[in-house]
């Protein structure tokens, strides 16, 4: 709220989500093909196998480009989006974990050293030492998806933090551990439908096959895992973040929804795993794609669940979605939002619309645009200027409740109690209230239509 | 100048005490800018080397397949600095990219395209293919990213000029320091990457190389450095010149702290000059090619100081009664500490053992 605003017609959230998904699916594919390759070599070096050695070196060169390429460019991606997007949020990250994301760089090192030495010492080591690289490989990868995962879980189940600002709080928060396990699922899963792709291209049929059935197994141990992850991670939310998506009459239907894909697509794909480990002959490009397509559904949803779950958070029961903190609503509500968002009150002055239309810039517009995504004008557009001023009041009174609720590491609010759970609450004075609602009617079609013409 | 439009410091206290961050910061962005320049000078270099001539093709060569995995180690490094200067700057950083939101972003775009470019040039250079046009578009990218990079560092250091470029984005580049920044930059990557091929090229004769070609990449490298360096010491004055007079006067009046680190900085830049118009036979004067490269390294290291005081000296009013809280989070820091030697030391040994352990003949080779 204090940073100036980048407009998007995408909308922020999204484009933090487009660049995100991105990133997982390529660092967790790092990890879990880092797993297979060691393992796939190291039974080729035990049995003298060089058709597993073939598989292990063709699939090397992908996780190359992958893992120290795009891995590296979209892991900076992301610091570049959260801070272009989410500048506040990002500030209270970094203060809190900043030596946690040091110790992951640290391994990021390693991992991005050993990955280019293993692709390059292929017929130029001794097996022994190629081998020992790979697992140094593996090793740091998945250390870094250790420390990481204190820092993703942490924004929906910041657990005690809440009370104690301590950084190992917050890094072992009550969704840290089932993440992992779910997260370490994901890296077998994705590995091995990738890795069974490129066992494919082995000409003979028995061999081939003995390599699907071996991936199956990554394949269905992942599927699992990432199944007992999940369900452990759901047991683990606080009330308020399983109303959102859970239940009988979950208060976000199209987050239901993908709570549903993801669980379809895991049982997809844990029945296209069986088919390979049942008939690895049969299992060609076409059911290897499908395994890849359905992984793919599986993780771009759950982390779709996860960032939708956090509303009206960004970071749960400390900073809202728009930048304001929990702690500084008392404050707002008596300065206004415009003594402290002094970008958004860039030319405030001019009018009361103008001065509202400042109010939606700071409290508004991280989530809603004009005219794209979650436009405001549609939103407006049924509503009348009574039935606006009530929803506007309600919101503004909500911000109480947060304001005086208590910090527990079950959560703050019962945020599922609210009139609005899924939006911030409205803050400011009662006239930044009442500039808002005379910014929001200009937006009506029918107060477009008379101005049109008046003119 | 106006600072009303500076975010309020975050209120979370720093986890460390300020002059680690910033002893962490200087020293991981220098090892991040021997990357950068090697990936933007060598890239650079690559593309104007052509494939004619003694020792272009191997110039072209030795660039593509170092930047294969320099151009990673370039991103990886530079996420330290990155995260360290976000615990002290990040209000004036964060605002800064945000206001040239696309250009940041589209940065991402440009590193993508240029690395993955990189490799189709490696693939190309291997199978025997020319890779001119490949090379040369990665270049493009990297200067782009270049004049993205100075454009936001110029913008971080002065709020007063936010509000006009909120108002108008390309305004970020009115500013009379950008291309002289932007050059000194540009020109310190090609002078460090040309001493680089010189100092490849002599170390391979050593060891039994082609002397011809080698000679010729050794003398190209040798004119790269000797051009640049001498392009550098007008452009150098020029962005001394171009800075706003306040900032220039406080940083002249900052004594021996602030005028020592330039002073050296810019001797070692008038001794690189020197040594390289000395080189007529770059194979010959191994001694003298090698002095090259410790005056360069040594001129960055002085030269980073610099622009980590004139970057104080640039925000000493915005950040005037900034009150920082401290509030050490040892435990963590510990543990960053272990990791980080951890980590670098297995990376050693994995270098160590892939280069000792090769097969002997008639010996399985992985």
């Amino acid at each position: 709220m204090d940073y100036p605003i980048w407009n998007l017609g995408l909308g922020g959230g999204v484009l933090i989500g487009i660049v995100a998904i991105a990133h997982v699916l390529v660092s967790h594919f790092a990890i879990g093909g880092g797993f297979a390759i060691a393992a796939i070599e190291t039974l080729a070096v035990r049995r003298r196998n060089p058709a597993m050695r073939a598989l292990a070196k063709r699939s090397s060169l992908m996780l190359i480009l992958v893992s120290t390429v795009f891995g590296a460019i979209s892991g900076v991606g992301i610091w570049v989006t959260i801070g272009l997007v989410q500048p506040a949020a990002t500030s209270a990250l970094i203060h809190n974990y900043v030596w946690g994301w040091a110790a992951e760089w640290g391994f990021f090192i390693l991992e991005v050293a050993t990955a280019l030495i293993y692709y390059a010492t292929w017929e130029k080591v001794k097996p022994r030492t190629h081998l020992l690289i790979i697992w140094l490989y593996f090793f740091a990868a998945y250390m870094s998806l250790v420390i990481i995962q204190g820092i993703l879980s942490f924004m929906l189940t910041p657990g005690r933090w809440l009370e104690t600002h301590s950084f190992w709080d917050g890094i072992f928060n009550p969704g840290y551990l089932p993440g992992l396990v779910l997260r370490t699922g994901i890296c077998l899963l994705l590995a091995g439908a990738y890795l069974t792709l490129a066992a494919g291209r082995e000409p003979d049929v028995p061999v081939r096959a003995r390599m699907v059935r071996l991936l199956a197994v990554f394949q269905v141990v992942g599927a699992l895992l990432a199944y007992a992850g999940y369900r452990w991670w759901e047991f683990a939310l606080p009330g308020s973040v399983k109303a959102i998506f859970l239940g009988s009459k979950p208060l976000l239907a199209a987050l239901a929804s993908t709570r549903h894909l993801v669980l379809w697509a895991l049982a997809a794909y844990l029945l296209v795993a069986l088919f390979a480990l049942a008939a690895p002959r049969f299992h060609r490009w076409p059911t290897a794609v499908a395994a890849m397509l359905v992984a793919f559904a599986f993780f771009g949803g759950f982390e779709r669940l996860r960032e939708g779950a956090r509303k009206p958070f960004v970071i749960r029961d400390f900073m809202f979605s728009n930048g304001i903190r929990v702690s500084e609503i008392a404050d707002l509500n008596q300065r206004g939002v415009l003594a402290k968002a002094l970008w958004a009150a860039r030319g405030s002055a001019a009018s009361i619309e103008a001065k509202g239309r400042a109010v939606f810039r700071a409290e508004c517009e991280s989530c809603h645009t004009v005219d794209g995504y979650l436009s405001i004008r549609a939103l407006v557009a049924p509503v009348d200027p009574d039935m606006l001023k009530g929803i506007l009041s309600a919101l503004h009174e909500e911000g109480k409740e947060y304001a005086t609720g208590k910090y527990s590491h079950q959560g703050h609010v019962a945020t599922e109690k609210l009139d609005y759970p899924l939006m911030p609450p409205l803050v400011g004075t009662d006239e930044e209230q009442e500039a808002l609602a005379a910014y929001l009617l200009t937006l009506k079609p029918s107060h477009v239509a008379e101005a049109s013409h008046v003119n | 100048m106006s600072t009303s439009l500076i975010p309020a410091l975050d209120p979370a206290p720093l986890p460390g005490p300020p002059w680690l961050f910033q002893v962490l910061w200087v020293l991981t962005f220098f090892i991040h800018l021997l990357f950068v320049n090697t990936a933007l000078g060598g890239t650079l270099l690559a593309a104007f080397a052509g494939a004619a001539g003694a020792g272009r093709r191997e110039v072209r060569s030795f660039f593509v397949e170092v930047n294969s995995w320099g151009i990673s180690f370039a991103i990886t490094f530079g996420i330290a600095p990155l995260l360290f200067m976000q615990v002290l700057l990040g209000r004036f950083f964060y605002t800064a990219t945000i206001l040239v939101g696309w250009a940041w972003f589209g940065m991402l775009v440009l590193l993508t395209v240029g690395y993955y470019l990189n490799y189709v040039a490696k693939f190309r250079l291997r199978a025997g293919k020319d890779a001119a046009a490949v090379v040369v578009l990665e270049a493009a990218c990297f200067v782009a990213i270049a004049g993205i990079q100075v454009t936001v560092n110029l913008l971080h250091l002065q709020p007063g000029r936010w509000e006009q470029v909120a108002d108008r984005a390309w305004a970020a580049l009115g500013d009379p320091s950008f291309l002289p920044r932007f050059l000194h930059f540009v020109l310190a990557a090609v002078a460090m990457a040309g001493a680089l091929a010189a100092f490849v090229a002599v170390r391979r004769a050593a060891r039994g190389g082609d002397a011809h070609s080698l000679q010729g990449m050794a003398r190209f490298g040798v004119k790269a450095a000797l051009i640049a360096t001498l392009l550098q010491l007008v452009d150098g004055f020029w962005l001394l010149l171009s800075m706003p007079e306040d900032v220039l006067r406080a940083f002249m009046r900052g004594g021996a702290a602030t005028m020592a680190p330039l002073g050296i900085g810019i001797l070692a830049g008038v001794l690189l000059l020197v040594v390289l118009a000395q080189i007529s036979d770059p194979l010959a004067q191994a001694t003298k090619v090698r002095r090259v490269a410790e005056l360069i390294v040594g001129a960055m290291v002085f030269m980073i100081v610099t622009r980590h005081e004139l970057r104080d000296v640039y925000l000493a009013r915005a950040r005037a009664g900034e009150q920082v809280t401290v509030a050490p989070q040892w435990g963590p820091l510990a543990l960053f500490l272990v990791v980080f030697v951890l980590c670098v030391g297995l990376t050693i040994y994995a270098l160590v053992r892939a280069a000792k352990e090769r097969p002997s003949p008639g010996e399985e080779a992985a």
